[in-house]
């Protein structure tokens, strides 16, 4: 008994922090996620959430739904493997609102601006016939597979006898669009 | 690079540019080491009986617990979303190092502040008694309400109290060590990955324990115009020299080891420590913070007839270079590995900011806080002057 | 290729359906399906991602994805490293998928550079004196969806996620910030990103393959230096040139067993 009485101090202290741990667990089930550990050691729901971020870098498929008229227009070419986004920019808004006017025809789909030559803000749609464009990939860098075509634009220039580029559309002279030739 | 004959040019990887772990990183081993360490001073007395060190007994404990109390202060100021902190203990990945720091660090916490709580509940009880108004109620509360200590009460508290000291070693063994181990577990890391890495960190933790323990309380002798216990300097100084020889002696077998393996990436550590780490390294950690304290120690330690003043100076100038080991330690071992890429071809620049979040003004509010309130516990207990709390309440 | 892509989407959606129809209300099925583009998942269809449907429900088995990055086929245009940039909202200064040069020189020496991400036209890699090399090529470097993955092992909050079909996703809404996955990651993948605190990382774009898109930058790789694919179709161009040529994985003496494969890797590459 007077044991009892002597260790009173401890059990209150015992109830406090009997006390504060189940108000942590009880703060533990109130803070835990809904599907948490449902598949996994983890918040289920995550996976929907990543899942759900749209796709933004368009597939030829999409620009072709609409621009039906250059679908086939690099069929054989060597650009057969290039993207319609690596030289018109990745058209985000403009997809994105070729997709609304789908529904609502009173939606205006944004036209391609003039490039500014920049390729990293490449998130709009370009007309970009222009060299810079085709020596983003064919400069000739040390390092590129052999049997890939690359172009030291001064010596390929001289050997055309020119001195320098006609044009900012030069290369699109003599090898062509989407229809390019070697 | 030079010095590797395939390497002639820095290369790293676009992200390792911007060192994910700030200098709060570096602070909150520091701080936290001397939670363990300034707890196992008081252990010495309390455990092992080390009656020198009864002056510092009580002081020991209360000074480890306001640094532990800060201990997340870092932390928090790190983490990019301090306001989801509390999801380390609502879904704790088992598999993760840093996932028990919640767990450690609250059970740790826990046990201080029961210790200190059961050290000076005879100092309470009487407070508790005597006191009225806002002050009478603090301590009314502090003593649960239990407002008379019987004599089998306090051998019961004494017992606790035993207990807890025991007990608390190797919980703060845990603690330290756990905080090497999230070093040393980082394979990815060749100047982290090393298994000697949670004794290291416990080694120096204790000496700069040991080392705050000697300087609050030769600062408190100072202003409270009394002279230091001759004994208990020397019990001090003794024991800060012995973990200090430890310290030293783990890291220089984990340096010795790296280097004479001379493995796949003993090129990168090579070239931060004679470039990036070279003042940092060279000459705080090994020469000011290691070698000069390890020669200077015996004096206070061990020698009997050096006059008081000269013997206080001795040890409290050991006991300052001592945290500079230390706090050079923690940044060589935070800082450095993160000074180099993950291509282990080139270093990154460490950016360091005096306002901020993570500035160099925040770190010195951190690094003050555990003073700050120390001050405030001191205020509130009677942990200053030692044997204080003797007179009071009905212990004795 | 187009057409097995083009066909196992079908079939995706078809489980989609039944999955769906068995757990959730039809309503939100028609408009899902009836188009022909590929779609923003709506929230109703969500949890089958991460749970592909039972064989019971005559389904294929979970899919097995691969990676394979052919150094012999990359030329550096960077074209890959635009298309993640936009497509996953990569802050600039800090990236998901880099490419690196591996030039040896005859002196002995390896020089290594990092490709710029804006094509060669008006942008710079150091140049190279041709005359100088012995050998050099491009090496693209992204998640490596280890099958260890230390990153996911040090997270403390369970925000790092091993999907079920392998891939390591972060929970942004779970992250912590504290970094200590950016340190544990032995390939530089994961970075803090500076606009949204939280751990960032290449995630084969999870979205897009869970609709059986290619991801971003495969996509976008006009040489076919990235493949992206099923381990488990035979028919897939992943397994096809898997099953031809030797590949290699990046710092395989960390046992972290990366997925995604090299072709042409030598030493040097860290």
């Amino acid at each position: 008994m007077s044991t009892l009485r002597d260790s009173r101090h401890l059990w209150l202290l015992a109830g406090l922090l009997g006390a504060a741990a189940l108000g942590m667990m009880l703060l533990r089930t109130v803070l835990m996620p809904a599907t948490y550990g449902i598949q996994g050691p983890y918040r289920a729901e995550a996976l929907a959430e990543i899942a759900a971020q749209p796709s933004l870098f368009p597939a030829d498929a999409t620009c072709h739904q609409c621009h039906e008229k250059v679908r086939h227009e690099r069929d054989g070419t060597l650009h057969e493997a290039v993207r319609c986004a690596h030289c018109h920019g990745l058209a985000v808004d403009h997809v994105a609102k070729a997709r609304l006017a789908a529904a609502d025809p009173s939606v205006p789909i944004p036209p391609a601006a003039e490039w500014d030559g920049n390729f990293l803000t490449r998130i709009d749609l370009y007309l970009t016939k222009d060299r810079s464009t085709c020596l983003s990939c064919h400069e000739q860098v040390v390092g590129m597979p052999a049997d890939f075509k690359k172009i030291d634009p001064a010596v390929h220039l001289e050997e055309q006898g020119a001195s320098e580029p006609t044009s900012r559309e030069t290369c699109f002279e003599c090898h062509g669009g989407h229809d390019t030739a070697p | 690079m030079d010095g590797h004959p395939l390497h002639t040019a820095p290369f790293i990887f676009p992200n390792d540019a911007h060192p994910a772990w700030s200098i709060m990183i570096v602070l909150y081993p520091y701080i936290t080491g001397m939670v363990a360490g300034a707890f196992v001073v008081s252990s010495m007395y309390h455990v092992f009986h080390r009656e020198a060190l009864k002056p510092v007994a009580k002081l020991a404990v209360v000074t480890s617990l306001c640094f532990c109390a800060c201990a997340t202060l870092p932390l928090l100021l790190h983490l990019h979303q301090p306001q989801r902190a509390l999801n380390v203990m609502v879904t704790p990945s088992p598999s993760s190092a840093m996932a028990g720091f919640g767990f450690i660090y609250s059970g740790y916490m826990l046990l201080l502040l029961v210790d200190v709580w059961l050290m000076f509940r005879p100092a309470i009880v009487a407070r508790a008694r005597s006191l009225t108004g806002r002050w009478g109620q603090l301590y009314r509360v502090l003593a649960l309400g239990v407002l008379d200590i019987s004599p089998g009460a306090a051998a019961i508290d004494q017992r606790l109290i035993s207990a807890l000291s025991v007990l608390g070693i190797p919980v703060a063994c845990v603690l330290h060590g756990y905080v090497g181990f999230l070093f040393g577990a980082i394979k990815a890391n060749p100047w982290w990955s090393t298994s000697l890495m949670p004794v290291i960190f416990l080694s120096s933790a204790i000496v700069s324990g040991i080392a705050v323990v000697i300087l609050v309380y030769l600062f408190l002798c100072r202003w409270s115009g009394i002279e230091a216990e001759p004994e208990c300097m020397r019990a001090l100084s003794r024991l800060l020299w012995m973990f200090l020889i430890l310290a030293v002696a783990f890291e220089g077998v984990e340096l010795l080891h790296i280097a004479y393996e001379q493995e796949a990436e003993w090129h990168v550590i090579r070239e931060l420590l004679g470039s990036k780490l070279r003042f940092s390294y060279g000459i705080v950690q090994i020469l000011i913070g290691s070698l000069i304290p390890l020669l200077i120690l015996p004096l206070p330690a061990f020698s009997h007839r050096l006059a008081a003043r000269c013997r206080d100076s001795w040890s409290g100038v050991a006991a300052v270079l001592v945290l500079f080991q230390v706090l050079a330690m923690r940044w060589n071992v935070v800082v450095g590995g993160q000074l180099f890429s993950k291509s282990f071809r080139g270093f990154v620049d460490y950016p360091l900011t005096w306002w901020g979040r993570e500035g160099l003004i925040a770190a010195a509010v951190v690094l003050a806080m555990p003073l700050v309130l120390l001050f405030g516990a001191m205020k509130i207990l009677p942990v200053w002057p030692p044997g204080i709390d003797d007179h009071e309440g009905t212990i004795q | 290729m187009f057409d097995v892509a083009e066909e196992s989407r079908r079939s995706f959606l078809k489980h989609a359906t039944t999955v769906t129809i068995g757990a959730f209300s039809l309503t939100i099925l028609p408009s899902t399906l009836a188009e022909d583009e590929p779609q923003v998942t709506k929230p109703g269809q969500l949890p089958i991602l991460g749970n592909p449907p039972a064989a019971g429900h005559g389904a294929s088995p979970k899919p097995v994805y691969g990676f394979l990055i052919d150094t012999t086929r990359c030329t550096g245009a960077g074209k890959c490293l635009t298309a993640c940039r936009v497509e996953n909202k990569v802050p600039e200064g800090q990236s998901r998928t880099w490419v690196e040069r591996y030039a040896h020189l005859k002196d002995g020496s390896v020089k290594v550079d990092l490709v710029p991400e804006t094509g060669y036209a008006g942008s710079e890699i150091p140049p190279l004196d041709a005359d100088d090399v012995l050998r050099a090529y491009f090496v693209p470097k992204l998640c490596n969806q280890c099958v260890e993955a230390p990153c996911n092992q040090v997270c403390p909050v369970h925000a790092s996620i091993k999907s079920p079909e392998g891939i390591e996703l972060i929970d942004t809404d779970r992250c912590i910030g504290c970094g200590y996955c950016v340190q544990a990651c032995p390939y530089g993948i994961r970075f803090m990103n500076q606009d949204t605190g939280v751990a960032d990382k290449c995630n084969w774009c999870y979205h897009r393959i869970m609709r059986n898109e290619q991801p971003a930058c495969v996509e976008a790789c006009p040489t076919g230096a990235r493949v992206f694919g099923r381990l488990d179709d035979p028919e897939s161009e992943l397994a096809k040139r898997l099953a031809t040529v030797p590949t290699e994985v990046l710092k395989q003496h960390l046992g972290t067993i990366p997925l995604t494969r090299y072709i042409g890797l030598c030493d040097e590459v860290t």
